[in-house]
């Protein structure tokens, strides 16, 4: 019951490793005088499971780390986590090692002219280490009819679109189903079926594999599906916005005292179930009398609590409200009002229920919270 | 299709990209085979000629039936004229082991050939012995060898240079001005040094060298043919006989006159070295063809070369794929050249009176030649796949 899913936004693996771990990273290019730092004290780590876009101008940067990230520069300065290895220190013969777990999408499709569709994605296939032998067709035509070219499979490059190329680039990088994927513009090929096409397999690896992917692009189809938006200017990550709101609630909830105790698995089906809602200042969100079908947790701002009349409490960041109406099912005993633009995330009725139902440690908290406000 | 093929054919092999990178143009590749085959036919060629034309000067030599040979030890090859004195033969006679010491005389510089119905003299090579005796194999010549006992009687080479008019049925002509018979003929072939071979007795061969027919002086002796009693040491009798001569003649078995005349060919005369520079310069023009198809080849594909390496392919995997194409390419090049050399071999062989023959050894030689340079070529060409930088094609 407890046991945690790849799936899993929150804890996606048993250990919570991430797949990317990058600290204090810099890079120059050239040499003495001619030497131009690119990159300068980029951090970022990366969990299983995550869709992470990275954009900004051209010339910032991105590029640069995505290669370090890959093994296909060495470092210079800073510690780079990949899979678990560190690639500090590692001579170019252990980093083709580590590039094998790895799934590169190139900007250039670099299809050889002279192979087949399938064998293309066979050369990166025929790589992995513990393939067994028999499933090496059935891994790589697997992977071109998920993306569209089960009738291109026995095509050569010559005879394919640009978008068909692209595709079996993309099939060559993901057949082998890496716990990392590197993109660099990947769709920039594509028309818009493929795009969605290549976009859901990109997601469906993320869930069902547990694959992190980091890829640069300014997709848009992408954008909208990322759970984690890294902007770069001139060699400097200067934003990391969540965007998945599962994750965000789950950052956020695992910092919220009522939640402590609850396991990953409860905290990630409480997180799953809950939406975001915004609230500007003095705006009603529960009105006494009314019946109680929500359970609303501030995420940030301030809500002022009043029972007949007169203000009994302020709740802030962190806090949650409307449990007690749904417990005892009578209607709301007083008024929340917004007193400052309010971030809530809600939990319907049902969805609480069945997360009572699920958790005794969460009922335990609530009982606890709900006896010390009475 | 693609369905059926799924899980009902395991496919294990690894994908033959070398194969694939080789045969992938087809306008390429005959451009290239073409290109390096017409290299690996000139080699053939000189290596054929170079083989034809010692089998053509060793052609004599592998004819004479003995065990051991006598000869001046100043004799720099085969066909020069450097006689010794019979006494030797005489003291050869008596060495144990010996079961018969036979003089051969031998002219390249003496006897003029008039070609029959003509009115031009050619120089020619003459042998002659004891009709009686047997010191050639060739079965043609042991079998009219009776004819010559007949004074002025000769035997021709059918197979000799057209213009001397051996091959007609002529029944007579002149050497060295004396009206002479032509009582039959054997097929040997010319060399580079003679164009026409004449076998007589010995009693002739002194009439026509000295002009008096019914008193000559005794003609010169170039060699000594031993054989030795049988179940007698080769070497041994060999050891004796070098004891019991003066150090003027020297003693060479059948193998050692063989090698002292191809060894004069190979390294004295210019002919060996001539044959090994055209070999050598099909060498280089084929390596640099080789070359010119690798590099153009990898600069077409340096992209995705670098794009294994980014997957993970060591550089190892890469340079076996180069150093693969470059040995099928010499190989795909190599087929139809030596096929056309055959041909090459029949026309030139029946146009020059060269004994060109493709042989094994020549054929394992110049399959050699053709990886090497093909090999060779690759190895200077590689260093682009090893600087090939994954990080590039990001």
């Amino acid at each position: 019951m407890d046991a945690i899913t790849p799936t899993d936004p929150c804890f996606p693996l048993a250990t919570e490793a991430p797949v990317v771990r990058a600290e204090a990273v810099n890079f120059s290019y050239g040499e003495g005088e001619s030497r131009f730092q690119v990159l300068f004290d980029n951090r970022i780590a990366i969990t299983p499971g995550q869709l992470v876009v990275m954009t900004g101008p051209s010339g910032s940067g991105k590029t640069t780390l995505l290669t370090l990230i890959g093994g296909l520069r060495s470092l210079q300065e800073g510690r780079i986590e990949v899979l678990g290895q560190d690639l500090s220190g590692l001579g170019t013969r252990d980093l083709v090692r580590v590039r094998r777990d790895i799934g590169f999408i190139f900007q250039m499709h670099n299809l050889f002219e002279s192979l087949t569709a399938y064998e293309n994605v066979k050369m990166a296939v025929q790589l992995a280490s513990e393939r067994p032998a028999a499933a090496i067709r059935e891994r790589a035509v697997g992977m071109l009819q998920r993306l569209g070219l089960g009738h291109r499979v026995d095509h050569k490059p010559h005879s394919l679109s640009g978008g068909q190329r692209q595709r079996v680039a993309i099939a060559r990088a993901l057949a082998n189903r890496p716990k990392l994927v590197l993109a660099d513009e990947p769709t920039a090929a594509l028309d818009k079926d493929a795009t969605h096409n290549v976009v859901n397999l990109f997601k469906e690896m993320t869930v069902e594999n547990g694959t992190a992917i980091l890829m640069v692009t300014h997709d848009h189809r992408i954008i909208e599906l990322a759970d984690r938006l890294v902007h770069m200017v001139d060699g400097r990550i200067v934003s990391d916005i969540v965007l998945n709101d599962a994750l965000r609630i789950c950052e956020f909830l695992k910092g919220v005292e009522a939640f402590k105790n609850l396991t990953p698995h409860e905290l990630t089906n409480v997180a799953e179930r809950m939406t975001r809602r915004q609230y500007m200042p003095g705006e009603i969100i529960i009105r006494e009398g009314e019946v109680g079908e929500e359970l609303f947790l501030i995420s940030e701002g301030e809500v002022e609590v009043d029972r007949e009349g007169r203000e009994v409490a302020r709740l802030g960041p962190g806090d949650f409200f409307g449990e007690l109406a749904l417990m005892s099912g009578n209607p709301r005993n007083a008024n929340v009002i917004a007193t400052r633009p309010v971030d809530t995330y809600v939990l319907g009725k049902d969805d609480f229920d069945s997360a009572i139902q699920a958790s005794a440690s969460f009922r335990e908290q609530l009982r606890r919270v709900y006896f010390a406000r009475h | 299709m693609a369905q059926d093929a799924i899980g009902t054919v395991p496919d294990t092999r690894s994908v033959p990209l070398a194969w694939r990178n080789l045969v992938a143009n087809k306008r390429r590749l005959i451009r290239s085979s073409a290109g390096i085959g017409f290299a690996v036919l000139l080699m053939l060629v000189q290596l054929g000629f170079e083989r034809g034309f010692f089998d053509a000067s060793l052609g004599i030599v592998r004819q004479l039936d003995g065990d051991l040979f006598i000869m001046r030890a100043s004799k720099y090859r085969f066909g020069a004229e450097d006689p010794f004195p019979r006494r030797d033969l005489d003291a050869a006679q008596g060495v144990a082991g010996v079961a018969s010491v036979l003089p051969l005389y031998a002219s390249w510089q003496g006897m003029f050939w008039k070609e029959p119905g003509g009115d031009k003299s050619y120089l020619i090579q003459a042998f002659a012995f004891d009709p009686d005796q047997r010191v050639f194999l060739l079965p043609e010549v042991n079998d009219q060898r009776g004819r010559l006992k007949e004074q002025d009687t000769v035997l021709v080479d059918r197979r000799a240079r057209p213009f001397l008019g051996m091959a007609g049925d002529a029944k007579e002509t002149e050497i060295n001005g004396r009206t002479v018979h032509i009582a039959g003929s054997f097929a040997l072939g010319p060399d580079f040094m003679s164009n026409g071979t004449v076998m007589m007795s010995d009693r002739t061969f002194a009439g026509l060298l000295t002009g008096n027919r019914d008193n000559p002086a005794a003609p010169p002796i170039e060699f000594g043919v031993v054989k030795v009693q049988p179940g007698a040491d080769v070497g041994t009798v060999q050891q004796a006989l070098a004891a019991a001569l003066p150090k003027e003649v020297r003693v060479l078995s059948k193998p050692q006159l063989i090698a002292f005349e191809r060894n004069f060919q190979a390294e004295l005369s210019s002919a060996g070295p001539i044959f090994w520079m055209g070999t050598f310069v099909g060498f280089i023009v084929g390596m640099l063809i080789s070359y010119q198809v690798i590099y153009t080849d990898l600069a077409d594909q340096l992209p995705q070369y670098a794009t294994l390496k980014g997957m993970g392919y060591e550089t190892g995997y890469l340079v076996r794929v180069v150093f693969e194409q470059a040995a099928l390419s010499a190989i795909v090049a190599y087929v139809p050249a030596w096929l056309l050399c055959l041909l090459v071999y029949y026309v030139i062989g029946a146009l020059a009176l060269l004994p060109l023959h493709m042989t094994l050894a020549l054929t394992l030689l110049s399959l050699a030649l053709t990886l090497g340079m093909c090999l060779l070529a690759a190895a200077l060409a590689i260093r682009r796949v090893i600087a090939a930088d994954p990080a590039e094609v990001f």
